[in-house]
C-alpha cells in the first residue's frame, strides 16, 4: 500500500503520532530502524490525554511511581529518602532538618502550583506570540488570563523562579544540603549545566509536571511498549530510513538503507530535528539561515546509562550520590572542559535483577581523544566505585555491565550527540523557540515533512505530547 | 511629591547618598524647582565614580574607569559639558593570546576586519552581520530601559496599559528581532557567541563584557544579555558617550554636581545619615550620624535595597513579604579592582612599543576557558588564580592624570568573591594584587620592574569605601529574576517604597547599574509627578 | 592602514591629484589627474584603464559548485557553458537582494564569483552538506578593465587570443607577455570593453604591457569619479548606493527585491529551487511595489529655475550619491539615489526608485534640486535604462 504518512522512528512520540492519524483514518507506515521492541521503561509522565485518545489503560499501560522516588546517600551510611506522600518525606527530612522540613509543605504547593501551568502549556501546542490570527491571540490572552488567576504569589513565583537557578531557588528555601541536591539535580537532567545555572529551576519543575506535589522525578512507564504492540499501524522494524527525498520543493517519500524507496506525501519524523534536517532530508533544500539555526541546536549529550547485572541484592533498591549542590556543580565543571566527572552524579534503581544507572556528567565530546572501550570500561569501574562506597554490598554483586556513553547513544540510536532529549531544554530552546525559533509547530520549511519527537514542543520527558500535538497539526493543516 | 515648600528651614527632598544617581536625582529635581539636599558620608561626592590622587601626582579613577551607558538624555537635560564633562574616546582593544599573538580591535571597520580576517575569514564576515543585529537589538532594547516598569501583579489601568505597551513593543520587533531578544535573555554569552564565531579569543573577549559585575561565567545562561551593553553604547556612539572622561570617572560625578548646584541643590559631604525618620508611616526626613535630624517632604535613597530597607528603616514599619525580598535580593559582589602608579609603559610582549593599542583596553582573555576557569575559582570562594582583567591607561588617553613620562594604569578584575574562603584579610588583599599583577605580567613581563605604588581594593574594600553592599558595583545583581518590575522587589519596582514619601533612586532599582543615571533621574520624574 | 592594491606601485605614482578613497579596505584613486575629466572622455572615446582589484572574488569548484552557485543566485547556473559569463544578484530567503556580481564559469566544475561586499560567509552557509569548495581570492587575485572603443584593438596587439570572435559576456584564458591572463568581455561601463584576471603576485608586468601598447591608441589611466558617471550612464546599479544589501539593511523598507531594482530579467523563477524563489514567485505574481528607472533632467524646466536667481544652470562635474526626493503633483513618489551630467548625451541623467504606478518611461515626474539654498523642483522624463548603449558594446 502507499502510506498517507510515514512516521519515521517507533518511539512514544513516533507510535503516538501514527496512531493519532491513524485513527483520523489515515493510512501510516512507521519505520523503525532497531529491529527489535525495546521493553526498557521509559521515564517520564504520559499525560492523560495520550493514554485517553489511545486507550492505552485498557492495553496493559502500567505507570511505576517509585517509592521512595530519590534515596540520597548521606555521609555515615545515612540515607534521605524522599517518597511519593508529601507527609512521609517530611517526616524523613525532619530527621535531617526541621526547619527544611517545616518549609517543605509550602515549598511543595507552591511548586505544584507552577508545574500545574506548565502542565497546560504542555498539553498545547506552543504559544505564537507573534501571530496576528484572532483566535490565536485570545489563546493568549487566555494563557495570561490563567496566570493572573492563580494569584499574585504565583505570578511573582512564575516571573522569578522560572529563569532562576535551582541553586539559588534551593538555597533560598532549604538548608540540608542533601536534600537541595537531590531536589537540584532534577533541574540538570541531560542538560550541559550544573545547578548554579540560570533556567534550571525551571527544568526542575519540567520533570515534576504531572507528579504529585513534594515528587520531583517523572514516573516510569511501559508507554513505549505498550504503544508498540497495539494495533491500527503498520509498523516495519530492521528499516532504517537514509534519505528523506525532495522533488519541486515538496517530499516525495523516503529511502531506506536497503535502498528501497517508499513514496508518501506526508513525512512525521520522530528523529532528532538536526538528525531529520541535516542528515536525512536532502540536502540543497533548506534556507541558509534556517540550516545554520537547526546546526545551532544545543544537544549536548551529557548523561550515560550503565547497566549492571548483578547475582544478588546490591543492598539498595534506588541509591542517588548527590551529597551536595556543589558535588553537582563540580561535576558539572569536568564536563565544561570535555571531561568526565571522577566525582559523577548517580542516579541508581534496581529493576529486574538489574541496577540502572544514570550518570552525569558524560560527555558526548572529549576534550582529549574519544569514546573507546578502555574509557569505556573505566567509566563503568568508576560508577562501581561511586556506587560502592555507600553501598559496599555492589562490589562483589557485579557480574557484568553495559556502559552506554552519550556516544553509543548516537550511534545506535540516530541521537545527534547523544542527547536523550533532542535538544538540551534551555530557556532558549522551549516553547516558541522549539526546535528552532518560530518553528514550534512542527512544520518544516519543506512542504509535507514534519517533526514530532521530543525535540520539539513540549520536550523530553512528556510521553508522546509530541506525537499528539505534531499530529493534530498534520490533521489541521493537511486534508485527505 | 507636594508642591515646592515656602517655609525656608524644610527641604523639598533630602537625597541620601551621593553617588552618581543621587545626584542625578538632585539634579532633576532642583532643576523642577524644588529645594533639594543632598548627603553623602564621604569627603567627597560620587560613591563609586569618583577621582582620587592616592599617591602624589597620580590620580585613580578609583573604581569605575570608563564612561559607557550615561544616557545622552540626561548630558542634554544638565547640561553637563557645560560643566566641564569631557569625553575622550577610548578606540581600541588588544587580547594578547597565550602563543604570543594577539586580536585587536580598532575604531576603523576596515582595520578590524583585516584583523579579523587574519584569524579566520569566515568571522571576518559573521563580524559585520553580528554587529547590525546586535546594533539593532540594542535599538529594540533600550526604550525598555527608560521605561518604568509595570508591576504584573496589579489590575491598576496603569500597569495594565504599562503590560499592553510592553507586550506590543516586544510584538512590533518582528518575529526575527524577536526570537534573537528571547535569545540574548537567556542563552550564555559563549554559546550566543558559538552561534556566530569560531575565533576563541574573539569569544573570550567578547564573552568577558558579558560577565563584568556578576557573578556568572562565559558559560552561565544570562551572560548574553550583557553584551548588548556595548551596542547600546554604540547607539549614542555618534552622541559620543562611550569614552574615558577628562579627569578619570570622578569629573563625571563632578559635572553632575556642578549641574545639580546651578539648579539650587545643595549637597553636604562628611554628613553620614544613620536613619530616616518615619512618622505615622511617613518619611519626614532624616537622621545623621551625630543625631542632627533635618526635615523635608520626601526622602529618596541613593545606596542599595539592603542598606536602605534594612539599614535605614526599622524593619517592623515594612511589610514581611517586601523585607522578605529584599533579603532574598543578591549582592554577591565579585569584582576586584588595582591601580597601578607606573614609572614607565609596559611593554606587551605581542605588540612591543609604544603603540596607539596603549590608548584603547587591554583585555586579559585569552581563550574562553581562562574566563571560565577564572569562574571556577570564584564558585567555590577564592579568586581567581588567572583572572580576567580589563586594563585601561588613562594617562595616555589623558595625560593630567599622572606626572608628564609617568603613568598610572587602571585595572579591572573578575572574580573576586566577597565571601571569600576565610575572608579578605591584609594577606589576602596581597595576594590577589598579586596574582592581578602576575597575570598582566604574563603578557607585559616589564611590568613588576616599572610598578612605583599600586592600590589593591577588593570587594571587601569596596563595600567599606563606597557602602556597596557585598562589593556588588551594580547594586545587586543583574539576573534575569532580579530585572524589571522584580527590581529590588515585586510591586516595588517604580522607585516608590513601602513607606510613603520615601523614594529609591538607585541601580538597584531598574535599570541597573552601569553609570546610566538612569535610576535617579526616573525616580526624580516618578517624584515630581506624585506631587503637584 | 589600509591595504594597497598589487598596482598601488604604479597606480601611486601616477595619482598627481592625491585625491584616493576606500574600497573594500583598499585605497584607490578617485581621479588620476587633476580632474576626471579626461579620464571618463577615454572610457567613451578611445580605453580607460581601472585597476578593480578590490572586487570580492570567489573560486567555487568541485562536484557542486554549479549545485551551489545555482542554488544561491536568481539565474539559471545550469545553463551556462564554459566560458560563458553571468551577471546576477541574489537574495535573501525572503527574496531580498543581498548583492550583485558576476559569475564566470571557467571549467566545468570551476566558477568565480565577483561581488560587492564580502560573502564568503553566505556561500559557507548554503554549501552545507554540498561537495564544494569555496576559496576566497580577493586578495591574490588582480583585476584590471581595459573599456572603450579602442580596448580591443590594445588587447589584440598584446595577446593571440581570438578577441573578435569573444562574445560579449564571454571570457577566455589568454596570456601576455608569458603571463597567463583569463580575459573577459566584461565591464561596468556599458561600453565595448575588456576585463583581465590575473595572480596579484604577477599583476605590475600586465599593468605596464598594457600602458605601454595602449598608449598609441590613447589608453589612460582612469579613477572612480569617472567609472561612477559611466555606469550611471550604463544605468548600472552600485551596492549601498542604489539599494541597501537585506544583509545591512536596518529597516524592512530598506530593502529591495530584483523586481523593484529593474532586474526581473535575472530571476529564473523555472528553477527548481534557489534561496528567495517562492518570496519572488508571490511577488512576480502580484507585481512589485517599487521600480528603479531612469530620468532624464529636463533642460528648459532646470534653466528656469536658476533663470528665477539669475544664474545659469550649475550642473554637477562628478556623479552625487546622495538621495534625491522625487514627486508626482505634489506628493514624494520615490527618490533618486545617483545622478550626474552625462558629457557623451549631454543630459542631466539620474536612477531613481519611484511607486510602481509612475515608472512607465515617458512619464513626466518632479525632481528636486537645490538653487541658491532653495529647494526647488525641475521636470524630469522617465526613461528606459541603459541611458547610453552603444552597438560597439555587443557588436
Amino acid at each position: 500500500m502507499t502510506p498517507d504518512v510515514i512516521v519515521i522512528g517507533a518511539g512514544a512520540n513516533g507510535l503516538v503520532a501514527a496512531h493519532t492519524l491513524a485513527r483520523a483514518g489515515r493510512r501510516v507506515l512507521v519505520l523503525e530502524q532497531r529491529p527489535e521492541i525495546d521493553e526498557t521503561l521509559d521515564a517520564g509522565w504520559v499525560p492523560p490525554a495520550v493514554v485517553n485518545e489511545l486507550g492505552l489503560g485498557r492495553h496493559g499501560l502500567e505507570v511505576v511511581r517509585p517509592d521512595p522516588w530519590i534515596s540520597v546517600a548521606l555521609s555515615g551510611g545515612d540515607r534521605l529518602e524522599l517518597w511519593q506522600d508529601a507527609t512521609r518525606t517530611a517526616e524523613a527530612i525532619r530527621r535531617v532538618s526541621p526547619a527544611d522540613a517545616a518549609k517543605w509543605p509550602a515549598f511543595c504547593r507552591r511548586m505544584h502550583r507552577l508545574a500545574g501551568f506548565l502542565e497546560a502549556l504542555y498539553a498545547v501546542p506552543a504559544p505564537d506570540v507573534e501571530t496576528r490570527d484572532l483566535r490565536e491571540l485570545l489563546g493568549l490572552a487566555g494563557l495570561g488570563l490563567k496566570a493572573r488567576r492563580l494569584g499574585r504569589e504565583a505570578i511573582i513565583d512564575l516571573l522569578r523562579v522560572l529563569p532562576m537557578s535551582a541553586a539559588e531557588l534551593l538555597d533560598d528555601w532549604f538548608e540540608h544540603d542533601g536534600l537541595k541536591a537531590a531536589l537540584g539535580a532534577g533541574g540538570v537532567l541531560h542538560l550541559r549545566q550544573g545547578p548554579r545555572s540560570a533556567g534550571t529551576a525551571f527544568v526542575m519543575l519540567h520533570h515534576h509536571v504531572g507528579s504529585p506535589a513534594g515528587v520531583f522525578r517523572p514516573p516510569l512507564s511501559n508507554a513505549a511498549q505498550v504503544l508498540a504492540r497495539l494495533p491500527g499501524v503498520e509498523v516495519r522494524r530492521g528499516a532504517q530510513v537514509k534519505r528523506i527525498t525532495v522533488a519541486n520543493g515538496r517530499t516525495t517519500g523516503v529511502v531506506l538503507g536497503s535502498g528501497e524507496s517508499i513514496g508518501a506525501s506526508l513525512i512525521a519524523s520522530s528523529a532528532d530535528p538536526r538528525a531529520t534536517l541535516l542528515g536525512l532530508l536532502e540536502p540543497g533544500w533548506l534556507d541558509p539561515e534556517f540550516a545554520r539555526a537547526v546546526r545551532s541546536i544545543k544537544c549536548r549529550g551529557v548523561a550515560a546509562r550503565v547497566v549492571l547485572s548483578v547475582a544478588r541484592d546490591p543492598g539498595f533498591a534506588t541509591l542517588a550520590v548527590a551529597p551536595s549542590l556543589e558535588y553537582l556543580e563540580r561535576a558539572y565543571d569536568d564536563a565544561k572542559y570535555g571531561a568526565v566527572s571522577q566525582q559523577p552524579y548517580l542516579e541508581a534503581r534496581v529493576e529486574d535483577g538489574r541496577v540502572v544507572v544514570h550518570v552525569q556528567y558524560v560527555p558526548y565530546a572529549l576534550a582529549e581523544g574519544g569514546w573507546d572501550d578502555a574509557r569505556r570500561r573505566a567509566l563503568g569501574d568508576l560508577v562501581v566505585e561511586r556506587l560502592a562506597e555507600h553501598a559496599p554490598a555492589l562490589r562483589a554483586a557485579v557480574t557484568g555491565r553495559e556502559v552506554l556513553t552519550p556516544r553509543d547513544l548516537a550511534d545506535r540510536g540516530g541521537l545527534t550527540e547523544g542527547n536523550a532529549y533532542h535538544g538540551e531544554l534551555t530557556l532558549d530552546q522551549v516553547l516558541f523557540m522549539r526546535p528552532v525559533p518560530g518553528w514550534s509547530r512542527y512544520r518544516t520549511p519543506v512542504p509535507g515533512v514534519y517533526l514530532c519527537g521530543a525535540g520539539t514542543h513540549p520536550g523530553g520527558g512528556i510521553v508522546g505530547a509530541a506525537g499528539r500535538l505534531a499530529a493534530r497539526q498534520i490533521l489541521k493543516e493537511v486534508a485527505r | 511629591m507636594p508642591s515646592p515648600s515656602p517655609s525656608p528651614s524644610r527641604y523639598d527632598a533630602i537625597v541620601v547618598g551621593g553617588g552618581h544617581n543621587g545626584l542625578v536625582n538632585a539634579a532633576y529635581l532642583a532643576r523642577a524647582g524644588r529645594r533639594v539636599l543632598v548627603l553623602e558620608r564621604r569627603p567627597r561626592v560620587g560613591g563609586a565614580a569618583v577621582t582620587e590622587e592616592v599617591f602624589p601626582g597620580f590620580k585613580f579613577s578609583m573604581f569605575s574607569y570608563v564612561v559607557s551607558l550615561l544616557r545622552p538624555e540626561i548630558i542634554r537635560d544638565l547640561d553637563l559639558p557645560g560643566h566641564g564633562l569631557h569625553i575622550l574616546p577610548l578606540e581600541s582593544t588588544l587580547t594578547p593570546m597565550e602563543n604570543g599573538d594577539y586580536l585587536a580591535a580598532w575604531a576603523d571597520h576596515d582595520e578590524t576586519r583585516r584583523e579579523l580576517y587574519r584569524h579566520s575569514p569566515r568571522d571576518a564576515d559573521a563580524y559585520d552581520e553580528y554587529g547590525r543585529l546586535m546594533h539593532f537589538m540594542a535599538h529594540a532594547v533600550k526604550p525598555i530601559l527608560g521605561m518604568v516598569p509595570p508591576d504584573p501583579t496589579s489590575l491598576h489601568p496603569r500597569d495594565l496599559l504599562g503590560l499592553l505597551r510592553l507586550g506590543r513593543h516586544f510584538r512590533g520587533l518582528g518575529a526575527e528581532k524577536l526570537h534573537a531578544l528571547v535569545k540574548l535573555m537567556t542563552m550564555s554569552s559563549a554559546d550566543f557567541l558559538d552561534e556566530w564565531f569560531e575565533t576563541d579569543v574573539l569569544k573570550a573577549t567578547k564573552s568577558a563584557s558579558g560577565i563584568i559585575g556578576t557573578f556568572l561565567g562565559p558559560r552561565s545562561p544570562g551572560t548574553a544579555y550583557v553584551l548588548l551593553h556595548h551596542y547600546m553604547g554604540e547607539l549614542d556612539g555618534v552622541f559620543r558617550a562611550w569614552g574615558f572622561a577628562k579627569g578619570g570617572t570622578g569629573s563625571v560625578s563632578e559635572a553632575i554636581a556642578g549641574a545639580a548646584r546651578r539648579f539650587g541643590a545643595e549637597i553636604r559631604t562628611d554628613a553620614t545619615v544613620a536613619r530616616v525618620l518615619v512618622t505615622r508611616g511617613r518619611a519626614t526626613g532624616v537622621v545623621l550620624e551625630n543625631g542632627d535630624e533635618i526635615r523635608a517632604q520626601a526622602v529618596v535613597s541613593s545606596l542599595d535595597p539592603r542598606r536602605t530597607f534594612l539599614q535605614l528603616l526599622a524593619s517592623d514599619g515594612l511589610p514581611e513579604d517586601f523585607v522578605a525580598a529584599i533579603r532574598r535580593f543578591k549582592f554577591r559582589g565579585s569584582s576586584g579592582k588595582v591601580n597601578l602608579a607606573l614609572g614607565a609603559l609596559p611593554n606587551f610582549t605581542c605588540m612591543p612599543g609604544p603603540g596607539r593599542h596603549l590608548r584603547g583596553a587591554v583585555s586579559i582573555s585569552p581563550s574562553l576557558e581562562y574566563v571560565e576557569r577564572a569562574y571556577d575559582d570564584a564558585k567555590y570562594g577564592e579568586f581567581s588564580r588567572r583572572p580576567y582583567l580589563d586594563i585601561v591607561i588613562p594617562s595616555m588617553i589623558d595625560p593630567g592624570m599622572a606626572p608628564p613620562g609617568k603613568h598610572v594604569m587602571s585595572i579591572f578584575v573578575q572574580y573576586a568573591p566577597y565571601h571569600l574562603n576565610g575572608g579578605w584579610t591584609d594577606a589576602r588583599r596581597e595576594a590577589f594584587g598579586d596574582a592581578v599583577i602576575d597575570a598582566v605580567a604574563r603578557f607585559a613581563p616589564n611590568l613588576k620592574s616599572i610598578i612605583l605604588h599600586r592600590q589593591v581594593l577588593t570587594p571587601a574594600d569596596i563595600e567599606r569605601v563606597t557602602g556597596l553592599t557585598e562589593g556588588n558595583i551594580f547594586q545587586g545583581e543583574l539576573a534575569l529574576h532580579q530585572l524589571f518590575f522584580l527590581r529590588p522587589a515585586p510591586s516595588w519596582a517604580r522607585y516608590r517604597t513601602p513607606v510613603r514619601g520615601l523614594y529609591q533612586c538607585g541601580a538597584g532599582t531598574h535599570p541597573g547599574g552601569g553609570i546610566m543615571g538612569a535610576s535617579g533621574r526616573l525616580a526624580a520624574l516618578a517624584m515630581l509627578g506624585d506631587g503637584a | 592602514m589600509l591595504r594597497q592594491t598589487p598596482f598601488h606601485a604604479r597606480t601611486a605614482a601616477l595619482c598627481e591629484s592625491q585625491a584616493w578613497r576606500r574600497w573594500a579596505g583598499y585605497v584607490v584613486a578617485s581621479s588620476y589627474e587633476l580632474t576626471h575629466d579626461r579620464e571618463y572622455h577615454a572610457i567613451r572615446s578611445s580605453a580607460a584603464l581601472l585597476d578593480v582589484s578590490p572586487l570580492y572574488k570567489y573560486l567555487i569548484t568541485g562536484r557542486d559548485a554549479e549545485r551551489l552557485l545555482d542554488r544561491v543566485v536568481t539565474r539559471d547556473v545550469a545553463r551556462t557553458k564554459v566560458g560563458q559569463v553571468l551577471y546576477t544578484p541574489w537574495c535573501d530567503a525572503a527574496g531580498k537582494v543581498i548583492d550583485d556580481g558576476t559569475i564566470a564559469r571557467l571549467a566545468e566544475q570551476t566558477f568565480r564569483l565577483t561581488a560587492a561586499d564580502p560573502n564568503l560567509r553566505w556561500l559557507h552557509l548554503n554549501a552545507a552538506g554540498l561537495d564544494v569548495r569555496i576559496e576566497d581570492v580577493s586578495s591574490s587575485t588582480a583585476a584590471l578593465a581595459l573599456q572603450g572603443p579602442s580596448s580591443r584593438t590594445i588587447l589584440e596587439e598584446l595577446t593571440a587570443a581570438d578577441l573578435k570572435g569573444l562574445k560579449y559576456y564571454r571570457l577566455t584564458p589568454s596570456s601576455i607577455r608569458g603571463i597567463p591572463v583569463t580575459i573577459s568581455r566584461t565591464g561596468y561601463t556599458g561600453d565595448l570593453g575588456f576585463e583581465l584576471w590575473m595572480d596579484a603576485d604577477q599583476a605590475l608586468p600586465i599593468w605596464d604591457a598594457v600602458i605601454e601598447t595602449g598608449t598609441a591608441y590613447g589608453v589612460t589611466p582612469c579613477g572612480m569619479l569617472a567609472l561612477d558617471l559611466a555606469r550611471i550612464e550604463a544605468g548600472l546599479l552600485l551596492l549601498e548606493v542604489d539599494y541597501v544589501s537585506a544583509h545591512h539593511a536596518l529597516l524592512e523598507s530598506q530593502k529591495s527585491s530584483p523586481y523593484e531594482l529593474n532586474l526581473g530579467w535575472t530571476v529564473g523563477l523555472e528553477k527548481e529551487w534557489f534561496v528567495g524563489k517562492p518570496a519572488l514567485v508571490a511577488e512576480a505574481a502580484r507585481g512589485p511595489e517599487w521600480q528603479l528607472v531612469g530620468l532624464e533632467v529636463d533642460w528648459d524646466s532646470l534653466e528656469r529655475l536658476y533663470a528665477e536667481v539669475g544664474l545659469p544652470p550649475r550642473l554637477p562635474n562628478t556623479a552625487w550619491r546622495t538621495s534625491v526626493p522625487v514627486y508626482v503633483d505634489g506628493t514624494q513618489v520615490g527618490y533618486a539615489t545617483s545622478g550626474c551630467w552625462s558629457p557623451v548625451l549631454k543630459e542631466y541623467l539620474a536612477l531613481a526608485h519611484v511607486q510602481g504606478q509612475h515608472a512607465r518611461p515617458g512619464s513626466t515626474v518632479m525632481m528636486e534640486v537645490t538653487v541658491e539654498h532653495h529647494r526647488k523642483r525641475a521636470a524630469a522624463r522617465v526613461a528606459k535604462t541603459p541611458f547610453f548603449n552603444p552597438e560597439r558594446k555587443r557588436a
